[in-house]
């Protein structure tokens, strides 16, 4: 009778101690976003889907070596001395979104965009080429920095 | 009924398999149960489900090109990783970072420890039936240290930010103030959570006494971290073997009474204001300098052994490396802290309901990530 006395208080009490925190936080502003109509925006540095600027690229080669995951292919053409790019494949499929590629560059021609929402219906669009950047398109938030 | 009439009744053992798709079994673990009734005669954890053979995988790619990968090992605290993974290289390579580096990598080391035992305080909560509360309040704690990684390193989990050599970007004055800004944020919340949960009768009686681990036992299996400091044992890497800046700073190792279930989610409690302690003696007395010694993306070190063990949030990361002539490792081997976690799982089981090996396995806070590897 004793121990069911004591039971009874000390539930009791730990559920007073529980809700007075949980009514200190339903005065104040809520934190969660509603996910689809709002959104978080990502950091400046954020690395999401991989990104080129074809001008700037020297074709070096320096990308394509580090990938861990070798996601990336380019071809390119030989003329005099002069190397000029003919296919920059991106196998988004396989990138960890290391930002090892980004890094490695030396001119920064390569660049990580802030693009998130990256699932797609049809496996096909996950290859992309890089040389045509209109497909970024597609997805939401394509702001290319 | 007394016992001439149940005498006649044909009972048996029964097998079931809990898992591997099981919300309490954090990842994809499968565990065999054989039950008398709702006792527990035996388990069987099975693994395997998540084995992307990162071992092998490390024996061809260059020892910079493995880094992301360690980020999938303990997804929850993968700047833990990072960090166990580039000090062995850099042992390997006999490389002196600079002392600038070594306080940057206490303090987000430090960070994500906080991280992530927010997420086994949660879920652990959430695994005994306090459904959203003390979940979402660790998610939004959490949240604010995702944001500095975030804006530190342009990834809010899989980081990638430990480099052999330093670390990938300085701190900006805009993070150290946000570093700071956490941890006066973060001590009353912890407090919170004392409130809510640690002394509550329900938590109480559902944790104490509950899948017991004696001194003896968690040593005998190797189990370390929070969970063997919980059975008694004061044992922590950061003491007893300090790597990186760890020797300047002040903290303490707290450790349990009993080895059950509550402990070892006290444990992790206290270890949240610890490191909110060592982070705070850091970022006072971060050193101006470099952040990362320059040496080449592609390493050749001369053929030899190494291993070196860090703690993690989980318990001792070691990294063991066999280097040969070329410009990848020979072999990697990977100590992970949660496989020998999880190996003493059957012995605590036994005799318990089927209610409380969710608490047991949700106290021990393992991770598929890093067990099947
Ligand atoms: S982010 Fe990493 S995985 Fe993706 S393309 Fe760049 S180097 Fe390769
Ligand atoms: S590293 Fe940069 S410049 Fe070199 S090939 Fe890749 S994108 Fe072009």
């Amino acid at each position: 009778m004793i121990k069911l006395a004591k039971n009874f208080v000390v539930g009791t009490w730990s559920l007073i101690k529980g809700l007075a925190v949980t009514i200190k936080y339903f005065f104040r502003p809520t934190v969660t976003l509603q996910y689809p109509t709002e959104k978080q925006p990502m950091s400046e540095c954020y690395r999401g889907l991989v990104g080129l600027r074809p001008e700037k690229c020297i074709v070096c080669y320096q990308c394509v070596k580090i990938c861990p995951t070798a996601c990336l292919a380019i071809t390119h053409k030989q003329e005099d001395k002069k190397k000029t790019l003919e296919t920059f494949k991106y196998n988004m499929e396989l990138c960890c979104f290391c930002g090892l590629c980004q890094q490695v560059c030396p001119t920064s021609a390569i660049i990580m965009t802030n693009i998130y929402e990256i699932s797609v219906y049809d496996r096909k669009k996950l290859d992309i080429n890089l040389l045509d950047m209109k497909k970024y398109d597609e997805w939401t938030n394509t702001t290319i920095k | 009924m007394d016992a001439t009439q149940t005498k006649d009744i044909y009972t048996e053992e029964f097998l079931i398999n809990m898992g591997p798709q099981h919300p309490s079994t954090h990842g994809v673990l499968s565990l065999e149960l054989t039950l008398d009734g709702e006792t527990i005669v035996e388990c069987t954890p099975h693994i395997g489900y998540l084995h992307r053979s990162m071992e092998k995988i490390a024996e061809n790619r260059t020892y910079t090109q493995f880094i992301p990968f360690t980020d999938r090992l303990d997804y929850v605290a993968s700047m833990n990783n990072n960090l166990g993974y580039v000090m062995v290289v850099e042992k390997l390579l006999k490389l002196e970072i600079s002392e600038r580096a070594k306080y940057i990598r206490v303090i987000i080391a430090e960070l994500n420890r906080i991280a992530s035992h927010l997420i086994a305080i949660g879920t652990f909560a959430q695994d005994l039936g306090a459904f959203a509360t003390p979940l979402f309040y660790c998610f939004r704690e959490r949240e604010k240290i995702v944001e500095i990684f975030d804006q530190l390193c342009g990834n809010r989990l899989t980081y990638n930010y430990m480099r052999i050599g330093g670390v990938l970007t300085d701190f900006s004055r805009d993070i150290e103030e946000k570093i700071k800004k956490f941890i006066k944020y973060m001590r009353p919340k912890v407090d919170d959570y004392d409130w809510l949960l640690t002394y509550n009768a329900i938590f109480l009686a559902r944790s104490k006494h509950i899948g017991v681990l004696s001194k003896e036992m968690a040593v005998n299996y190797s189990i370390t971290g929070p969970n063997l400091r919980a059975s008694g044992v004061k044992w922590d890497l950061r003491k007893d073997e300090p790597y990186l800046a760890y020797d300047k700073f002040e903290f303490d190792v707290p450790v349990g009474k009993n080895g059950d279930a509550w402990d070892r989610y006290k444990v992790r409690i206290e270890e949240i204001r610890q490191s909110l302690r060592i982070i705070e003696q850091a970022i006072e007395a971060l050193p101006q300098g470099d952040v990362a010694v320059k040496v080449g993306r592609i390493h050749k070190p001369s053929p030899s052994e190494t291993y070196f063990r860090t703690e993690n949030p989980r318990g001792e990361l070691g990294f063991y490396i066999v280097s040969d002539d070329s410009v990848y490792p020979y072999r990697l081997k990977i100590r992970s802290p949660s496989f020998s976690n999880l190996a003493v799982l059957p012995e605590l089981v036994r005799g318990l309901k089927v209610a409380d090996i969710v608490c047991v396995l949700g106290s021990f806070d393992i991770l598929m990530g890093e067990i099947d590897r």
